[in-house]
């Protein structure tokens, strides 16, 4: 699950040279998109003269919708010197795949969310490292809930129970210990040195592949 | 492309795992983000038949989709692990199976490894990817991301390891560096490039504090007062500045004798005959059903059948020829003081004034204020959640009185001891000004509540106000509750007080594509063409036209029909041209509907026919405010699919 | 001379710490540890301590070396992946550096780049195992080393005095298992959580060298108190620090504390291990105090 953030206005504004069409996807508004701030931008670059068009639509990662969605306003595009793009990083990528001849510009910092599914961010993170470690650690992941992403036990960052990293975060290690404690599963973690294995990305291939 | 997140792990694996345990309950998800089908995934079956070849003990097993949702995955865990299990194992993703981990007293293990998908993040099954680095790169490699495109992630240009413009790691690979070289000299962008100071990542961009916040923020949000709802941009910038105008006094009106959900009213007039305002034109035909009223003084042209604004052709309506004289009916005449009124005379000219619920449902109000049971609220609905839409917002800022003693009103007719108005934060105008006006009753309360579309719906408005719950299929009255919108009480003033039937009401006519925007007070039977053109008519080609807001209101595909008692708003919207696609499992319409259902299921067991399983997931729960197909990634029409689905129950329901 | 020959002959062995320049002058620092530290049996060399970017831990363990002393090589996982952690390893088993300390390191976060990208490729347990993997001729890959394997005396880290003690004794008997043959502490201000610590710790049967600061003054504890993980030093020391600022400031009250830390401990570990933070002038008074 992704969230956008807005670009500075400077860095937007040194985008806009010539006229520009400005796209805004709003199908992951409920997840995070900043649209009052998106909104107010870009009226400020209307007033300057700079838009020739503005398409709001959502979903625009899904490249059949957006071709469908683009056909209307295209003669207005054509118009532009470079498409404004307010949405995550995907998005970007599909409309300037779809606009190949035309400057595509990102307007947003896209930042990863914990959670993958559906609208509300979750308090679960899953780093998808492709060798869970969540039998290891009670069901806790440490991938994502140590800053360090350690797969042996905490490291001595802890100050009251917290990170090091972050002092509002919860060591993760800590949690880790006190829920195997209260199940009496410490045990679990006389288990051999664990290594990560940042070689996962081949083996969801070969998964896939096998399908 | 299929973004399933787990393999079962290999065999010796969880073999290990079971070793020295036993008594095992298995929760397996069937996976998410991949085309919707109702078969179950094998996994939860293969762990099932090592487990036993082993000679273990499985208590017992259950599939539950989006296990990550932690809401519903609790209340469905909820007491179906057996006493004697003494392991569970989870068959998901990571984030599935935190979750159980967390909910679960008993050890819990996972029997699959999530997929490293790092960077797949569109809703769409895109082969596009985002590494979500929080410093986009896109705008200096014409679009095409460095992060994860790249093997080394690379921000500064190609590096020497590419073969014919194949990775060294994956000679299957594009090489991404050579894409963006193609890319930008086909822009005539290269030089620019070259341009570019030297990159330096920035790994503190990605602020884990920060992140965390919103998180807990964001979730604490989404299930303040009730689950799920979404936030459609409001757009009320247009009219909610706008006083209510007088609308001019139109020609004609066509007043249709069904505008109320029921039977349809008797006529009680005939061509020729002279009619005044309040007078009845039509009599209510049933207990569920209310009479109808001229709104103009004039002639009955004909009593013939017109087009309706929802029903389409062909519902009988009474056509008055207005002579804008508004001479008033001799039954228009002020009711005894409310202290006076005992419970029954106020029910009784509710029913007789032809009120019913203005905020779109036109149920006949008498109705809900003889519930046989006892009312601890009379709620009035001024959230005004739908998009566009402010008529309710300016009843309220201009009408702040009357709908007060609406609502005094029927606190008395329902003997409630509590009334509330809730008003959503957008409007803080009418909620300073309903705060003042209600100060010196004190027994009436003003909320304001965060916006969250669909808030002014009977059940979440109770859930949010007062924390109650309606259970599957019983009605706000079975919690000790009453909900009115606010036109409706002032509609309920003007009876009381004035006399007046409900023969006009407010309506915004507004929209992207109007070209001047306004908020009227309208006669009944108005046609709707002749608002759009008060308003200077259409602007743009590819709009679409609805009565009501852009959720639940329905599209006008004929504008010469009438206004009715429902009839909030005209509004004119872009055209969204979209296609139906497979369903894939992203489980948004499952997060964001209020009534907590499973609309992709609805719609899959919908198709498939099955009506015993449409039961069990609760499809006439359903009430059609849209949030599944608003947020549908696949552009799914889910709520003409569950009403369809709802057809197929009927006859199983009648049965039983 | 590997320390742990020293913890055999069972000996108290003492080390002190130093923190090599930002920069390439290394003149000084290695004056000051031939004048101050000649009485430790090991100087502890730091790598990019607390994530700050400074001269190469090998480097100055190597200039130490020559210099006569023993130096003991600390690694930390925070800025190298496997490949250059091992190849580091290597590098100072040819160099005749056999005393090494594994640690994970601090977040890069808390330095003076916190842009950069945190590796933890490797952390402190599995960076030991890879130290020991070697010793076996082989890498972490499973592929054979060329002719002899090194031989390296394995150090680790422990908290004894964190908010997490059960935490801590998990992490250490991770490290044993992996190759850890001494431990040297975090400081330790409360000798009386350190012998408590001790008695759970003595299972491992690894020596363990107590961890010291001298306290500079109120100011210092109180920092260290908000900000530094595992350390907390209780009022009546910072009392003590604060009743004679002079004395306090001469470091005599610093040192008269350490000192007395000391030997509350020393019956029940094996070593001690200063942390001097720029008062190795400082060493020699408080090893004559202590009576070591």
């Amino acid at each position: 699950m992704l969230i956008t953030r807005l670009k500075s206005e400077q860095t937007i504004t040194s985008l806009c040279a010539g006229k520009v069409f400005i796209i805004n996807c709003h199908g992951c508004k409920e997840v995070g998109f900043p649209e009052e701030e998106a909104n107010a931008l870009q009226k400020k670059l209307a007033e300057a003269g700079k838009v020739v068009g503005t398409l709001t639509t959502d979903y625009v990662c899904n490249p059949t919708e957006l071709a469908l969605r683009l056909r209307g306003p295209m003669a207005k595009i054509a118009e532009a010197d470079a498409v404004l793009v307010f949405s995550c990083g995907v998005g970007v990528q599909t409309i300037s795949e779809t606009l190949e001849d035309k400057p595509v510009y990102a307007c947003c910092d896209t930042v990863e969310l914990p959670g993958f599914q559906g609208v509300t961010p979750l308090e679960y993170d899953c780093g998808q490292c492709g060798e869970c470690f969540l039998n290891l650690t009670g069901g806790i992941c440490p991938i994502t809930a140590c800053s360090k992403s350690l797969v042996n036990g905490p490291c001595g960052g802890t100050k009251n129970g917290k990170c090091e990293v972050c002092p509002e975060m919860d060591c993760g290690w800590e949690r880790i210990i006190q829920r195997l404690k209260e199940q009496g599963r410490l045990d679990v973690l006389r288990c051999a040195t664990q290594l990560h294995d940042f070689n996962t990305d081949q083996a969801t291939k070969t998964a896939k592949e096998s399908e | 492309m299929d973004y399933t997140k787990y393999v079962l792990k290999s065999e010796e694996e969880l073999k290990d795992l079971l070793a020295g345990k036993d008594n095992f309950f298995v929760v397996a998800c069937n996976k998410c983000f991949k085309e919707f089908e109702t078969t179950q995934e094998p996994e939860c079956r293969c762990l099932m038949d090592l487990a036993e070849a082993q000679g273990k003990h499985i208590t017992g097993s259950v599939n539950i989709d989006f296990l990550c949702n932690k809401v519903q995955t609790e209340k469905k865990l909820a007491g179906i692990v057996p006493e004697e299990t003494q392991n569970v194992v989870v068959i998901s993703c990571g984030l599935g199976v935190q979750t159980v981990a967390d909910l679960e007293k008993v050890p819990t293990f996972t029997a699959t490894n999530s997929l490293n998908y790092v960077g797949h993040h569109g809703m769409a099954l895109t082969k596009k990817t985002c590494g979500a680095c929080a410093q986009c790169y896109l705008n200096v490699t014409g679009g095409i991301c460095p992060i994860v495109d790249c093997s080394k992630s690379l921000v500064n240009g190609q590096c020497g390891g590419a073969k014919n413009g194949k990775c060294e790691i994956d000679p299957k690979k594009d090489c991404a560096w050579e894409k963006i070289y193609q890319r930008l000299e086909k822009q005539g962008r290269s030089k620019e490039f070259l341009d570019e100071p030297v990159q330096l990542r920035d790994y503190s961009a990605v602020k884990v504090e920060e992140i965390k916040a919103y998180v807990a923020e964001a979730r604490a949000r989404r299930y303040e007062g009730f689950y799920g709802g979404v936030h459609p941009t409001e757009n009320k910038g247009y009219t909610e500045h706008l006083a209510l105008q007088k609308f001019p006094e139109p020609d004609t009106v066509i007043i249709p004798l069904a505008m109320h959900i029921g039977a349809p009213a008797n006529p009680v007039v005939n061509p020729g005959d002279y009619v005044k305002v309040g007078q009845l034109i039509g009599e209510q035909a049933g207990f569920i059903s209310a009479p109808v009223h001229s709104s103009v003084s004039g002639t009955v042209v004909a009593v013939e059948p017109h087009t309706h604004p929802n029903k389409g052709p062909g519902v009988m309506s009474v056509v008055i020829k207005n002579d804008g004289k508004n001479v008033l009916d001799e039954s228009v005449v002020p009711n005894k003081p409310l202290e006076e009124l005992t419970a029954d005379e106020i029910i009784e000219i509710v029913k007789e004034k032809g009120i019913v619920g203005m905020g779109g449902a036109t149920f006949p109000t008498y109705v809900k204020l003889k519930p046989g049971k006892p009312i601890d609220a009379v709620l009035i609905n001024g959230s005004e959640c739908e998009p566009y839409l402010t008529a309710d917002h300016r009843i309220m800022l201009e009408y702040a009185d009357d709908i007060i003693f609406g609502l005094r009103a029927m606190m008395k007719a329902v003997a409630a001891p509590e009334g509330v108005i809730l008003i959503e934060d957008n409007k803080p105008d009418a909620v300073a000004l309903m705060e003042e006006k209600v100060a010196p009753y004190e027994n009436i309360r003003v909320v304001a509540a965060k916006t969250q579309y669909p808030e002014g719906a009977e059940k979440m408005l109770i859930k949010k106000v007062m924390g109650r719950q309606v259970p599957s299929g019983k009605l706000p009255a079975d919690v000790g509750c009453v909900v009115s919108n606010t036109s409706t009480a002032k509609a309920i003033s003007d009876a009381i007080q004035k006399g007046m039937p409900l023969v006009e009401r407010a309506v915004s006519v507004t929209g992207d594509f109007i070209r001047n925007p306004g908020n009227y007070m309208v006669k009944l039977g108005t046609n709707v063409q002749s608002l759009i053109d008060h308003c200077g008519g259409i602007t743009g080609d590819d709009v679409v036209l609805k009565m009501g807001g852009p959720m639940m209101g329905a599209p006008l595909k004929d504008t010469n029909v009438p206004i009715i008692k429902g009839s909030n708003g005209v509004i004119a919207i872009a055209a969204d041209h979209t296609e139906e696609k497979e369903c894939i499992k992203c489980g948004r319409c499952v997060d964001v509907c209020p009534m907590e259902l499973q609309p992709l299921e609805i719609y899959k067991y919908g198709q498939l026919g099955d009506a015993e399983k449409l039961l069990t997931l609760n499809v006439m729960d359903c009430f059609s405010c849209k949030c599944c197909e608003y947020i549908c990634s696949s552009k799914i029409p889910l709520v003409s699919k569950i009403n369809a689905a709802k057809g197929l129950v009927m006859p199983l329901l009648k049965k039983k | 001379m590997k320390i742990t020959e020293l913890f055999q002959n069972r000996e108290f062995v003492v080390s002190a710490e130093v923190g090599p320049p930002k920069g390439i002058h290394i003149d000084g620092m290695v004056e000051e540890a031939k004048k101050y530290l000649t009485g430790v049996h090991f100087v502890n060399v730091t790598d990019n301590q607390s994530s700050v970017m400074r001269l190469g831990s090998l480097a100055t363990c190597k200039v130490l070396k020559d210099a006569g002393l023993s130096p003991i090589f600390q690694l930390t996982c925070r800025d190298r992946n496997r490949i250059a952690l091992q190849s580091d390893l290597l590098s100072a088993a040819m160099l005749g550096i056999d005393n090494i300390l594994c640690l994970t390191g601090d977040h890069t976060k808390l330095g003076d780049h916190p842009q950069a990208k945190p590796v933890f490729d490797l952390d402190s347990v599995s960076l030991l195992y890879a130290a020991s993997m070697l010793e076996t001729g082989k890498d972490l890959g499973g592929n054979e080393l060329v002719g002899e394997a090194p031989k390296f005396a394995k150090g680790a880290v422990v908290s004894p005095c964190s908010d997490s003690i059960d935490a801590q004794l998990v992490k250490m008997e991770r490290k044993v298992k992996a190759g850890a043959e001494y431990f040297q502490t975090q400081a330790v201000f409360e000798p009386e959580k350190f012998i408590k610590f001790m008695e759970a710790a003595k299972q491992f049967g690894k020596p363990v060298q107590v961890g010291i600061i001298i306290p500079k003054s109120a100011g210092m504890c109180k920092f260290m108190n908000n900000n530094v993980a595992g350390v907390h030093i209780p009022d009546e020391l910072i009392a003590e620090l604060q009743a004679d600022k002079e004395k306090t400031k001469a470091g005599i009250t610093g040192v008269e504390i350490a000192a007395r830390i000391i030997r509350e401990c020393k019956p029940y570990c094996q070593g001690v291990h200063i942390m001097s933070l720029g008062w190795e002038s400082k060493v020699p008074a408080l090893l004559e105090q202590a009576g070591l």
